[in-house]
């Protein structure tokens, strides 16, 4: 079964049976084909059942006829041989019987009218008087035959209307002949006289001379299944293969089997001979009639297979085509050839799959434009926010604060603020990886708190509560530090007094959402400016100087980019008692460089 | 000696059931019992009654000898048929033949195979020579053709018309026959230096009755200059003189008729004085003594004379009278 899956696999690869095409002309061809096979069985069905029925009814009616040509015929010869008070004849038996010889003129014109009957009665062979001394006068002379012999065969085969017909046996001319013996009767006669007529089989044949197909004959045979006639010479005299003793008149009327071969019979009975009539039939030659029928059903089958394979192969064209322009241009738009475009014909299905086609691409190319606009803007925004953390000011700063620190020997602050700033700038490169994990991004921040801390000494403080859960996730970087940047420079450094930063960062169990919060305690917000500032931010309005706000925008803008404009940057403010800046964006669970 | 007569007894009783199964086998065979023999004759068809006579004392001989006779022939003039019932006598196994040869020719092959298998073969009326039958029984045809031409050149003369070319029409059965050739020959060597016959036509009646009415008639309505008529045999002298009222005619006006074949009917042509002169052959004889020689030759091994002469029979006025009581009528027609 396996086996047949597969190579049936392989011939549907190679035949190329998955392609739209194909299976539009095996489908047409199975709607067209599925009823002419339909209509062609039944056809053949009907026209076989006809034909048996011809056949059937044409043998019937030939045997029928045969036996009606063959009751005619001897009733016809009983007629001959029947001669009430025929005077020569008479005449001649009393002379017979007293052994007179001076008979000429009897027998003479006893001659004459046999022979004249000879002659006028197509296949009459002989006709004859036989008498009880063994003498046979008939139209070929005076001759001699066995009486006793020819008696019983007589009284063996005489009918109930008296007459007995003899047979098949060759006769005075060695000719094969039926006889007909009808007793003649003279009052006066002491002995037993009949009068024989002679038919020559070949009257028979002319009587059953009926070709049954290819093969196909005629015979005759009596009740006893003994073959009077048979177109085989050596069939005559011997008891017929298909004689059954258990049927009326001995054969089989319909279809049979004989030695595994099957036939058809007719059968007709002559009563006047007694004989049934029978024609044999080959089943196949009557099934082989159909042949010259089959031949032209399979010619215009063919041709109308022929016809529908060029309708299927031109409709399926006609269909598929659209469908395969369709695909190749699929295939030039996947391989980022964008600028494919397909002329749609009609209005069908496939014209308005076209029309979509092209919207698609059309839209692909927006949204890839977009993207591409995106992404740019994004490495502008990193850019921006890189190049806004490595300020010339604040690094010269914080090495001043180094230098400051060797040169007051504190060598050990001074150790620690380089570690900080290399850390910081390391993680702010992060290897121009745009997403960071979370815990870099928070080490980023810390090390950031610690150089300002240092810079503008005790002056805040600063707490980083990050739920672990999220330390392990992703976040693009340099998102945190310019809020922080913020919060020291816009809030702590502007209240001028010491001031707290509380960073925290956490998950939102409601949808997930990684939130940071950097709180400041510090000068805050006037409410027009927070408002102000947060539509900026939801970008209800625009701004006309870029450098507003430009800290703010930066993360929000890209945290939008990323995320989506659900994401991004709230600011929370009141004045004189500090600020929360809150970052909200989607959690990423796995690491996008990888 | 019960001993011997217990012997005896059996060798009886087993001869007495040898004897009837070969007897029973012989009739089941061919219909035949072996004591008796079967003789056919073959007339030259059935249907020429000339051969009654013939037939009638052939039927007398055969009861007197104790043997079957077969006279079978087709019954118009059929010399394949006549060929092909002799093959079949020979199938059947009879003892002799005696046939009327139809044609010489066809006639040796079927001869020679019946003689091949040990069945005499003879022939009476009409003879084959050459064909090696044990003997032919009937007249010298040919001298029959002489005396009947004698006896028209008498008839001539006592007209006086030995001067006149005489036109003469001859009918005949078939010029294929031996017997009728050799009385046309014999007829014409007796005429030629005698009278002036000039031989006009000769018609061929293929042995039958009918056709040799129809065949005078007709002629003798288109031919009736005609001076003679030589009938080889007496075909058309079966019937009445109403039957040929041309003939009639033409001979109550001078015509001159002679013929072979001498019956009662013909001789009451002859008596009406429609016929000059006839020779008659003797058909009994060829019957009776034809059977007779057969059986004899058969039986006793008594070889018969090659060719046994039956005879020729006159008549004329002196003795038609006598003739006309001593034939009887036929009847046949």
């Amino acid at each position: 079964m396996r086996r047949f899956e597969r190579f049936w696999s392989k011939l549907a690869k190679k035949a190329e049976i998955h392609t739209i095409r194909t299976k539009l002309i095996l489908s047409f061809l199975v709607i067209a084909l599925l009823p002419l096979g339909i209509m062609a069985v039944f056809a053949y069905q009907t026209y076989y059942g006809s034909l048996t029925r011809s056949v059937t009814e044409y043998s019937h009616e030939v045997v029928n006829r045969m036996a009606r040509d063959l009751d005619d015929y001897f009733s016809d010869l009983e007629v001959l041989l029947t001669r009430d008070q025929d005077f020569y004849m008479d005449q001649l038996i009393k002379l017979v019987d007293g052994n007179d010889f001076n008979n000429r003129k009897y027998v003479f014109r006893i001659w004459e009218d046999l022979n004249n009957l000879h002659r006028v009665k197509p296949g009459l062979e002989e006709i004859s008087l036989v008498f009880s001394n063994g003498n046979r006068l008939s139209n070929y002379g005076l001759y001699t035959l066995d009486f006793p012999s020819f008696r019983t065969q007589f009284q063996l085969n005489r009918q109930e209307r008296g007459i007995a017909i003899l047979g098949p046996h060759r006769n005075f001319m060695d000719r094969t002949v039926v006889t007909m013996v009808k007793p003649y009767t003279l009052a006066t006669a002491g002995n037993a006289v009949f009068m024989t007529a002679d038919v020559n089989l070949n009257r028979l044949a002319t009587i059953t001379d009926v070709r049954l197909g290819t093969s196909g004959y005629v015979f005759v045979a009596d009740e006893l299944g003994r073959v009077i006639y048979h177109p085989s010479d050596e069939e005559i005299g011997t008891i017929s293969r298909f004689f059954r003793d258990d049927i009326p008149y001995g054969f089989v009327d319909g279809f049979g089997d004989h030695e595994s071969e099957r036939f058809f019979f007719a059968t007709a009975h002559s009563p006047v001979t007694g004989w049934t009539v029978v024609s044999v039939a080959y089943a196949d030659e009557i099934g082989a009639q159909i042949a010259p029928i089959q031949r032209i059903t399979l010619v215009v089958i063919a041709l109308i297979l022929v016809g529908v394979v060029l309708l299927a192969v031109y409709l399926s064209h006609a269909l598929s085509r659209p469908i395969k322009d369709l695909q190749d241009l699929t295939k030039r738009a996947a391989n980022h050839e964008l600028t494919v475009h397909i002329e749609p014909q009609g209005n069908d299905e496939i014209a308005m799959l076209g029309h979509s086609f092209n919207k698609m691409i059309r839209r692909i190319q927006e949204l890839m434009d977009e993207n591409v606009r995106e992404q740019k803007l994004l490495r502008k925004l990193e850019m921006e926010s890189l190049d806004n953390q490595i300020k010339p000011h604040f690094i010269y700063n914080t090495l001043d604060l180094i230098i400051g620190q060797l040169e007051s020997n504190q060598n050990e602050q001074a150790s620690c603020l380089i570690e900080a700033l290399g850390s910081f700038f390391r993680l702010s490169l992060s290897k121009g990886r745009e997403v960071v994990p979370i815990a870099s991004e928070v080490e980023h921040v810390r090390n950031y708190l610690f150089i300002q801390q240092m810079r503008h000494g005790e002056e805040y403080q600063y707490e980083l509560d990050i739920d672990q859960d999220i330390l392990d996730k992703y976040i693009p970087r340099l998102l945190l530090q310019p809020l922080v940047e913020n919060a020291i420079y816009h809030g702590i450094l502007q209240a001028e007094r010491k001031g707290r930063i509380f960073i925290s960062g956490y998950q939102r169990a409601s949808d997930g959402t990684i939130v940071f919060e950097i709180s400041d305690d510090g000068a805050g917000i006037e409410p027009d400016a927070l408002r102000d500032i947060n539509e900026v931010l939801r970008g209800v309005r625009s701004l006309q100087n870029d450098k507003e706000y430009f800290g703010l925008r930066n993360v929000n803008k890209r945290a939008q980019l990323m995320f989506g404009e659900e994401y991004g940057v709230v600011l929370e403010s009141e004045l004189g008692q500090g600020t929360k800046a809150i970052l909200s964006i989607k959690p990423i669970e796995e690491d996008p460089n990888v | 000696m019960s001993k011997i007569w217990a012997k005896g007894l059996t060798i009886v009783a087993l001869g007495i059931v040898i004897g009837l199964c070969l007897s029973t086998a012989s009739v089941q065979a061919d219909g035949y019992q072996n004591d008796e023999l079967t003789i056919a004759f073959l007339p030259r068809s059935l249907g020429n009654p000339i051969f009654l006579d013939a037939f009638e004392a052939a039927q007398k001989k055969a009861y007197e000898l104790g043997v079957r006779l077969e006279w079978v022939a087709p019954f118009d003039f059929d010399s394949d048929l006549q060929v092909e019932m002799i093959e079949n006598l020979i199938r059947r196994k009879v003892d002799g033949i005696v046939a009327s040869v139809n044609d010489e020719e066809q006639i040796h092959r079927v001869f020679q195979k019946a003689m091949d298998q040990g069945i005499p073969v003879a022939t009476f009326d009409a003879d084959s020579p050459g064909s090696g039958r044990l003997f032919y029984i009937g007249i010298n045809n040919y001298n029959a053709g002489v005396e009947i031409g004698r006896a028209l050149v008498d008839v001539i003369k006592n007209k006086q018309l030995e001067d006149q070319v005489l036109n003469t029409m001859i009918m005949t059965g078939y010029r294929e026959a031996v017997n009728l050739e050799e009385r046309i020959r014999g007829f014409l060597d007796a005429t030629s230096h005698e009278i002036k016959l000039h031989v006009a036509d000769v018609l061929e009646n293929e042995d039958t009755v009918e056709k040799s009415i129809i065949l005078l008639e007709d002629y003798l309505k288109t031919n009736p200059e005609v001076d003679v008529i030589y009938f080889v045999g007496g075909w058309p002298f079966y019937v009445t003189s109403d039957a040929l009222p041309n003939f009639r005619q033409w001979a109550q006006e001078g015509g001159i008729a002679v013929g072979i074949d001498l019956f009662y009917d013909a001789l009451l042509l002859q008596k009406e004085g429609l016929i000059q002169y006839l020779i008659g052959q003797d058909m009994t004889s060829m019957g009776s003594l034809g059977l007779e020689l057969m059986v004899n030759y058969i039986r006793y091994g008594e070889v018969p004379p090659k060719v046994v002469e039956t005879g020729l029979e006159h008549a004329n006025e002196s003795n038609l009278d006598r003739l006309l009581e001593t034939h009887k009528p036929w009847l046949v027609k």
